[in-house]
């Protein structure tokens, strides 16, 4: 059951950086999460670590490079695309070739396709397959040496639901084995389900690397939610206190830096009439879209933000997030000037992953991910985090 | 290495181009050496020949499916590197050489195992190209004869195969792309190669010649070819002058080879630097 550590993984393409200086465990035992944006450098940086891709830095399997590992398929099972088969080759044989490569049984490969329900085409070609078949081919390849690490890169496009759920407590299971599962998926929903921590990238760079809980508390959504009958005063009084303030499109005040606790003591020493007062918790969506909006590589040129007014809000990594972004505060989403938007959360709500994304975070790619934002690293982790949000 | 050559022979007796690849070649060439037939007899009949069947020069041009004479391309070879194109251009169209190279990690094995395989599969039908052609002479054409002179085309027939279908992984290797590959594989001997041969040539022999005609020895394709004629210098009639020489036996095999070494040094070290 490996640990797997990426270090200083880098891949330029034609002079423009597709991965830079990322580095981070998977520890065994845990399904780990591998986010980011379109663009950001996931299937690159998944390729580098099966070296399938030249590039700068080494990823190791209990401290071993994948290129010398004598039966890759025992240790690692990796499935990078949807239908890597050749669709005239039966599914069965397409195992017992990847199989006899290996020194793996030939029974290993009926055990792996009963597993993936796809005993009853066992025979059948490949292009018969739909999307979700093919996953689960894939997902067979994958298992077939029963390897102690798996590294899947959306391994649920495709899927049904009941095959997303089974898929998700096939995962799950198997990390209770004491497996390594390393995981991307664009389904946000299903990998706050799914995960036990995460890898967050961005144009390449690493953007947070530790436990999704403590990625989501890191969330400018997280806030106190207080509707009163003086807003204004409420918000002054709050901001001498160093919080920040969002007034939402509906009248409540979302507070950062103060807990239900200080925000309602507050208004009863300002002797506010307080009509709600509740906790908002970010959804992992949320602390993704905080987290990597200003480093899509790719962005609608005609917005649906806030020049449209059919649509109101903010296109997400484009406007709305703050000073730095390239389309500036949504006023409308926040209605509050920019200072005050989520550009600049507070900095105590980011725990074990520093400090919050500054002004035109991303901008800048950031420097930190060479070093290692381990989870066993606390305190290296929080420096790299603040050096990404600083470097912007 | 073992794990590679398992591999890959599990690969190419998987998928049904293979079979059906080796079985036009075989099918073809047996009826090119049936039609060739049908020539010998119908020239021992006319008579004016003499007894051609009694000939084993015209025997092994049977035998070789009009291998050991001019004119005619070598459709075995052709089937043949086209497979070879197969071999690794359908690791770029179906996405498989992250599969393959996931569980291989070590490209050189990879690529020594698909050029290994790929020669010993197509030896085996290029031989039994060759039994099949021989029976097919016997059966066909009375008088039928071979000598030991009749080996030389023989082998180098089988040797010209194999070239072809190293060629075809090499070409697939290097452009990525398995429709390319093949279009280069054909193109190059049937069209490309047979164009330059014969203006190189020609300008030799119209007498404004400044050495060119020696660089018609240079195309490997062709020399190749000429490895495989009964007797070796059937073009030496068209000789006028030392420019126009035709090279030896020796130094046409080592030209073919040259230019397969060639592709095999460009697409296997392309495939080794190269991302997946």
């Amino acid at each position: 059951m490996a640990l797997i550590q990426a270090r200083g993984l880098s891949k330029t393409f034609g002079g423009k950086a597709a991965v830079q200086g990322l580095s981070f465990d998977v520890v065994p035992g845990s399904v780990t999460g591998f986010l980011g944006p379109n663009g950001a450098g996931k299937s690159t940086t998944m390729r580098l670590m099966l070296g399938l891709d030249n590039g700068d830095g080494v990823t190791t399997y209990d401290g071993v490079p994948y290129r010398e590992l004598k039966h890759p398929l025992r240790q690692v099972g990796s499935v990078l695309d949807a239908k890597p088969f050749h669709p005239t080759r039966k599914a069965v044989n397409h195992l017992r070739m990847l199989a006899v490569s290996n020194d793996i049984p030939r029974s290993r490969v009926n055990d792996v396709i009963n597993l993936v329900g796809l005993g009853d085409v066992a025979n059948a070609k490949p292009k018969t397959f739909s999307l979700g078949m093919g996953q689960r081919l894939g997902l067979a390849t994958a298992l077939l040496g029963d390897p102690g690490t798996l590294i899947l890169d959306e391994p649920a496009n495709g899927l049904d639901p009941q095959g997303v759920h089974w898929l998700r407590n096939m995962l799950k299971a198997l990390a209770g084995q004491g497996r390594s599962i390393f995981v991307s998926s664009h389904l946000l929903s299903e990998m706050a389900l799914m995960a036990d921590s995460l890898v967050v990238v961005g144009r390449g760079s690493l953007i947070a690397s530790g436990k999704m809980s403590d990625f989501i508390s890191t969330s400018n959504r997280n806030a106190v939610l207080i509707r009163v009958d003086n807003p204004e005063l409420m918000t002054r009084e709050l901001r001498a206190r160093s919080a920040v303030v969002v007034t939402e499109p509906d009248g409540r005040l979302a507070v950062t830096g103060q807990d239900s606790d200080q925000v309602g003591g507050l208004a009863h020493e300002l002797g506010v009439r307080v009509f709600e007062l509740s906790n908002r918790e970010a959804t992992l969506e949320e602390a993704f879209l905080d987290a990597t909006g200003a480093s899509e590589e790719f962005r609608a040129s005609m917005g649906f933000g806030n020049q449209s007014p059919a649509f109101g809000g903010p296109m997400m990594g484009q406007h709305g997030y703050g000073p730095g972004g390239p389309g500036g505060p949504s006023q409308q989403s926040y209605g509050q000037p920019p200072q005050q938007g989520y550009g600049q959360p507070p900095q105590q709500g980011y725990g074990q992953y520093g400090q919050p994304p500054q002004p035109g975070y991303g901008d800048a790619p950031p420097q930190g991910g060479a070093s290692t934002p381990t989870p066993a690293d606390t305190s290296s982790t929080e420096d790299d985090h603040r050096r990404n949000g600083d470097s912007s | 290495m073992i794990g590679a050559l398992k591999y890959e022979w599990a690969r190419i007796t998987s998928i049904r181009s293979s079979y059906w690849m080796s079985g036009l070649a075989l099918t073809l060439s047996a009826g090119i050496a049936i039609i060739l037939c049908l020539v010998v007899n119908a020239a021992n009949d006319a008579g004016d020949l003499g007894n051609l069947a009694g000939q084993s020069t015209f025997s092994t041009w049977i035998v070789t499916s009009g291998a050991s004479g001019p004119g005619m391309p070598i459709l075995a070879a052709v089937f043949f590197a086209v497979m070879g194109c197969m071999a690794m251009g359908h690791e770029y169209r179906y996405g498989t050489n992250k599969a393959t190279l996931t569980a291989l990690p070590d490209r050189i094995a990879v690529l020594a195992s698909k050029s290994l395989v790929l020669s010993a599969w197509v030896a085996a039908p290029a031989l039994l190209i060759l039994l099949l052609n021989t029976a097919i002479a016997w059966l066909f054409v009375d008088g039928m004869s071979l000598d030991g002179g009749s080996l030389r085309p023989m082998l180098f027939f089988m040797l010209y195969c194999v070239g072809f279908g190293l060629a075809g992984i090499m070409l697939s290797s290097i452009t990525r792309n398995q429709v390319g590959s093949i279009v280069a594989v054909l193109v190059w001997p049937l069209v490309l190669e047979p164009i330059v041969f014969a203006i190189l040539r020609i300008t030799a022999l119209s007498g404004s010649d400044i050495g060119l005609g020696k660089l018609a020895n240079l195309l490997p394709a062709s020399a190749g070819r000429r490895t495989m004629f009964r007797p070796f210098d059937l073009f030496a009639n068209l000789d006028v002058s030392s420019e126009t020489t035709i090279w030896g036996l020796g130094a046409s095999t080592a030209v073919f080879w040259i230019g397969i070494a060639i592709l095999v040094g460009i697409g296997g070290t392309l495939f080794v630097k190269r991302d997946a």
